[in-house]
C-alpha cells in the first residue's frame, strides 16, 4: 500500500495511466495513502531501481508509436493542454497578497529522492517562486521562514522587493539542513509578521514541508485556532506523504477547502505545485474579502535636470533618475514602494494592469472537429499550415477507426485546430498555450474588426465587466 | 541541422549566429497618414521600411521578418500573408482524391517574374506586402476612416505569437514544456525576437489591458517593442518600450523615417548590450481614472478589482466590480489632512532629520 516515488510515475505506463494519474493530483489522499517512512527508505535503497535510473518525463520517452512508425504526439499535446485547461470564470481573487514562504530546513531536506536533494531543489524552486510571486503580483508583499534545529528561522522579512529575498535566499544554498522541524513555531513566527498585514489584503503562508513530524513547543491546535481566528490561510506541499496535522491545518485555515495540502510525485510536480501558489487566491468568504480604497500615486519617471544626480530619499544612494512622490514630492529610486515621507503607496498602473488578467481571464478554447476543420488552412496567429482535412468520402470509415484511438487523449483536438468561441477564429496548439499562459489575449479577437467584436469581448477589455463575462464563461465549463 | 555540415567553420559561426526574428507591426491608420502627406507618404514610408527589412535580412542568412499592418478595426498580416488563394484551391485538389499538379502562375495573382537584379527574398516580400497592403485599403470602408486610433493590441499579440512559435521551432521539445511551465527567466531565447512599431496614431485607451497583456508577455519572452513615432501621442508605446527595455525614438521629422530606422533601430537585442542606444528621459506613467477618463497621478484603487477612481466614488461603492469599499484613514481625505499637518511638522524638523541621516552615514567609510 506504501507507494512512493519511486515506483509510482513507472516506465512503462501508458499515456492514458499518466492521465490520470496527474489528474488526481488535486487529491492527494486518494493517489497516495498515507505511507510511514522507513519502509518508503527501504525500498529506495535496496529494492528495484534508483530514482535517476527511471525516466521522470514519461511523456516524452514513451511516445507510443503508431503502426506506420509515426509517433503519436497526443499525449503530449494531451498534457500541454491539461496544464492550460483550467476554469476560467472570473472570481474575486486577492490581489495584494501578504504571504509568508516556509522552507523546511530540517534533516527530512537531506534526502536525494528529489535530485539533487530535497534541499538544493526547494531553494532554486523557492528562487524561481520569488521571480514569479513578484511578476505576477507586483503589489503584494512576501516573507521567507525556514524550520531548522525545532526552531523558526527569519530568511527574509516582509517586503516587495525580489532581489533582497533572493540575496538572502542564495546565503542559505551553502548551508545544510539539520535538526528537526516545528510547525508551531514557525506558524508562530508567520502570525506574527502577518499580524501587522492590512485587512485589504490576504494574509497567506506556504510551507514546503519534506519531514513527518513536527516537534512542537505546546498545541499546535491552539496555533491553529488562532491563524483561523486572524483570516491568516495556510498552504502547505508535502515532499514525502501525507501527515494529518498538515490536512487539519489546511483544511482549517481555508474554510474547509482541502485542495491546499498537495504531496508532490517528482521535481515536476513539485514544481508544478509551487509554482501555482504565484496565482492570486480567491476569496471563499466575506471575512476573507475586506475591500477597502486605497490612496495611491502613480509618478512619472524623471530625469534630475541638467544630468545632475540627487539622492533617493529610500535607499539615500545617488541617482539620474528616478519617481517623484505625486504627494509630496520626494525622490524614489524604484517602485513599488511607499513614500518615505508621507507614506503614500506609489505605484506604476502597469503593475496594476499586470494583474488584470487573473480578474477577467482568458476563455478557454474548444477542439474543432474534423468536419468544421475546412474552412482554416493555417494558424491565424503564427501563419503555420494546419494538416489537411481527410478526403470526404474516406471520412466515415476513418472516423469509426479513429474514434476509440483518439478518444484517451481528453483535451486534444483532431484536427490540431482550436478555436475561440467569440470569434471563431483557428488557432495551433502553441498558440493555444501561448495565449493561455502568457499573452491572455485572444490574437483572433484583438485583431478582428471591432464593430464585431464590441458586443462580446472576450474579457480582456478595458470596460468589460465581470458581470456580462461571468455569465459567458459559466458556460464553458 | 548543423551537423549535416560538418566543417568547423560552419559550426562556430552557427553558434554565434542565433537567428533574429524582426516584426515590424506598420500603423496603417489612412487619417493618420494623409495628415502625414506633405512630409512623408505611406509609399515613401513602406519603401523606406522594405529598405531597412532588407538590411535586416542581409545581417544573417538565418534572420527572419514579419510584417504586421495595425489597421483601424484589425490587425492584418502583410508579411507573410494569410494566404487566401490556396484555401479557395483546396477543394479541388479534394475533388479527386488526389493532389492535382498546379503550376505556380497559374494562380489567381501570379508573380512577377523574378529580377536578375534582385534577390528573391527581398522580391518576395516586397511583392507580398504590396499585395496585402491593397487589398486592406481596398476593404477599409468610409466608416473606418473616421477612427483615430488602431488596432496595436491585435497587432502585437499577433507579432509575439509568430516569435514564440519561431523560437518553439529552434528550441527542443523539452524546453518548450517547461516553457509552458512559467519558468526559466533567466535563459536566453533560442531566437531574438524584437517588434518594431512604426506608429502615426494616437493610443486607444480602451485597449490598455490588451495592449499591456501583450507588453508582459514580450517582456516575459524577452521580446524588445521598439517605437518610432512619426505622429500622434503614444502613451502605451511609451511604456511598452520602457517596460520592455526597447528604444522610443520621437521623430520630429518624419521625412527622415529611413535615417531613423537604419541608425536607431537597427541593432538587434543582443548588439544592443554593447551600443549606446537612444534613451528616454522621462516616461509619462500617470493613469486615466476608470471614472471620468481624466489623467491622474493620485489616485483611489479599489482593493478588489484594482480599478482606479480619481475620487472616491459614491456611496463608496466601486463602479466596476459593485463591491461596497472601505473608506479607510488611508483612502478618505479628513484622513489624509491630519497627515499633512504632521508631515508639516516633520518638514520643520526636517533639518533634523538630515543631520542624523548624515550623521549615521559618515562613520562607515
Amino acid at each position: 500500500m506504501a507507494d512512493s516515488d519511486g515506483e509510482f510515475v513507472a516506465d512503462d505506463m501508458s499515456d492514458d495511466d499518466i492521465m490520470d494519474h496527474t489528474v488526481t493530483d488535486g487529491d492527494p489522499s486518494a493517489a497516495r495513502p498515507k505511507g510511514p517512512k522507513p519502509p518508503r527508505k527501504k525500498r529506495d535503497r535496496n529494492g528495484g531501481s534508483k530514482a535517476w535510473e527511471q525516466s521522470r518525463r514519461t511523456w516524452e520517452t514513451d511516445l507510443p508509436e503508431e503502426s506506420d512508425g509515426m509517433l503519436n504526439l497526443a499525449g503530449y499535446e494531451a498534457e500541454r493542454r491539461r496544464r492550460l485547461l483550467r476554469d476560467t470564470t472570473p472570481l474575486q481573487r486577492g490581489i495584494i497578497r501578504h504571504l509568508v514562504l516556509v522552507l523546511d530546513m530540517s534533516f527530512a531536506m537531506a534526502e536525494k529522492d528529489l535530485l539533487p536533494t530535497r534541499y538544493r531543489l526547494a531553494l532554486s524552486y523557492a528562487a524561481a517562486f520569488v521571480r514569479e510571486y513578484f511578476e505576477q503580483n507586483p503589489i503584494s508583499q512576501l516573507a521567507i521562514v525556514g524550520m531548522r534545529d525545532g526552531v523558526a528561522l527569519r530568511v527574509s522579512d516582509m517586503g516587495g522587493n525580489p532581489a533582497e529575498h533572493l540575496e538572502r535566499l542564495r546565503e542559505y544554498e551553502g548551508q545544510d539542513p539539520s535538526g528537526n522541524p516545528s510547525l508551531q513555531n514557525a506558524l508562530e513566527m508567520c502570525r506574527g509578521a502577518l499580524f501587522h498585514a492590512p485587512s485589504h489584503g490576504t494574509r497567506e503562508v506556504l510551507i514546503i514541508y519534506g519531514a513527518l513530524l513536527s516537534s512542537d513547543p505546546g498545541d499546535i491546535h491552539d496555533t491553529i485556532n488562532n491563524l483561523v481566528a486572524e483570516r491568516i490561510r495556510v498552504s502547505v506541499v508535502g515532499l514525502s506523504a501525507q501527515v494529518a496535522i498538515c490536512a487539519e491545518l489546511c483544511s482549517r485555515t481555508n474554510v474547509g477547502d482541502d485542495s491546499q495540502y498537495n504531496v508532490a510525485m517528482d521535481e515536476t510536480h513539485f514544481k508544478e505545485l509551487f509554482l501555482a501558489l504565484t496565482t492570486p487566491p480567491v476569496n471563499r468568504t466575506k471575512e476573507q474579502s475586506t475591500s477597502s480604497l486605497l490612496m495611491m500615486g502613480f509618478p512619472s519617471r524623471t530625469l534630475a535636470p541638467g544630468g545632475t544626480t540627487s539622492y533617493c530619499a529610500c535607499h539615500s544612494q545617488p541617482c539620474r533618475e528616478g519617481y517623484l512622490c505625486t504627494r509630496c514630492g520626494v525622490k524614489v529610486c524604484r517602485l513599488p514602494s511607499e513614500c518615505p515621507a508621507c507614506g503614500l503607496t506609489l505605484i506604476l498602473s502597469t503593475h496594476l494592469a499586470r494583474s488584470y488578467h487573473h480578474l477577467f481571464p482568458l476563455r478557454n478554447w474548444v477542439e474543432v472537429p474534423w468536419s468544421e476543420a475546412a474552412r482554416s488552412s493555417a494558424c491565424f496567429s503564427c501563419q503555420s499550415p494546419f494538416p489537411e482535412p481527410p478526403p470526404p468520402k474516406a471520412n466515415k470509415e476513418k472516423g469509426k477507426d479513429e474514434a476509440p484511438a483518439k478518444a484517451p487523449a481528453k483535451g486534444v483536438s483532431e484536427s490540431g485546430r482550436y478555436k475561440c468561441q467569440v470569434c471563431d477564429s483557428h488557432f495551433c496548439i502553441d498558440c493555444d498555450v501561448f495565449a493561455h499562459m502568457v499573452v491572455h489575449n485572444c490574437p483572433g479577437c484583438q485583431s478582428r474588426p471591432q464593430a464585431a467584436a464590441a458586443p462580446v469581448t472576450d474579457g480582456v477589455e478595458a470596460n468589460g465587466n465581470g458581470h456580462t463575462n461571468g455569465g459567458m464563461m459559466a458556460i464553458d465549463g | 541541422m548543423d551537423a549535416v555540415d560538418v566543417s568547423e567553420h560552419y559550426e562556430v559561426t552557427a553558434a554565434d549566429n542565433s537567428p533574429s526574428l524582426l516584426s515590424i507591426v506598420l500603423d496603417t491608420n489612412p487619417r493618420a497618414w494623409a495628415a502625414l502627406d506633405s512630409s512623408l507618404s505611406l509609399a515613401q514610408a513602406i519603401s523606406n521600411i522594405l529598405v531597412f527589412v532588407n538590411a535586416h535580412l542581409a545581417f544573417s542568412n538565418a534572420n527572419q521578418v514579419a510584417v504586421i499592418a495595425a489597421h483601424v478595426n484589425r490587425a492584418v498580416w502583410l508579411y507573410p500573408a494569410l494566404q487566401r488563394t490556396p484555401s479557395s484551391t483546396a477543394p479541388t485538389k479534394d475533388s479527386s482524391g488526389d493532389v492535382q499538379m498546379q503550376d505556380a502562375s497559374s494562380e489567381a495573382n501570379p508573380p512577377p517574374p523574378p529580377s536578375a537584379n534582385k534577390y528573391p527574398q527581398f522580391a518576395q516580400i516586397e511583392s507580398s506586402v504590396f499585395s496585402s497592403l491593397q487589398t486592406l485599403m481596398a476593404e477599409t470602408t468610409v466608416q473606418d476612416l473616421d477612427q483615430l486610433t488602431t488596432q496595436l493590441s491585435g497587432a502585437l499579440t499577433l507579432a509575439l505569437c509568430r516569435i514564440n512559435k519561431a523560437a518553439q521551432a529552434l528550441s527542443s521539445s523539452d524546453t518548450t514544456l517547461s516553457n509552458a511551465a512559467p519558468v526559466n527567466a533567466t535563459a536566453p531565447p533560442p531566437v531574438k525576437g524584437r517588434i518594431v512599431v512604426i506608429s502615426v496614431s494616437d493610443s486607444d485607451p480602451s485597449q490598455y489591458i490588451p495592449t499591456m497583456n501583450a507588453v508582459f508577455a514580450a517582456a516575459h519572452n524577452q521580446v524588445a517593442i521598439d517605437t518610432i513615432a512619426l505622429a500622434g501621442d503614444s502613451t502605451f508605446l511609451q511604456q511598452a518600450c520602457f517596460n520592455t527595455n526597447g528604444i522610443f525614438l520621437k521623430a520630429a521629422n518624419p521625412r527622415g523615417l529611413l535615417t531613423y530606422l537604419m541608425f536607431g533601430l537597427i541593432p538587434d537585442t543582443e548588439a544592443r548590450a554593447s551600443l549606446i542606444t537612444p534613451t528616454h528621459d522621462t516616461v509619462d506613467f500617470r493613469t486615466a481614472c476608470f471614472c471620468h477618463g481624466r489623467v491622474v497621478d493620485t489616485g483611489y484603487v479599489c482593493s478588489v478589482c484594482l480599478s482606479i477612481f480619481c475620487s472616491p466614488p459614491e456611496n463608496a461603492e466601486c463602479l466596476t466590480c459593485g463591491t461596497v469599499l472601505a473608506l479607510g484613514n488611508y483612502g478618505a481625505k479628513p484622513a489624509v489632512l491630519p497627515r499633512k499637518k504632521k508631515k508639516k511638522k516633520k518638514i520643520a524638523n526636517g533639518s533634523g532629520r538630515e543631520e542624523t541621516g548624515s550623521a549615521t552615514g559618515t562613520p562607515r567609510p
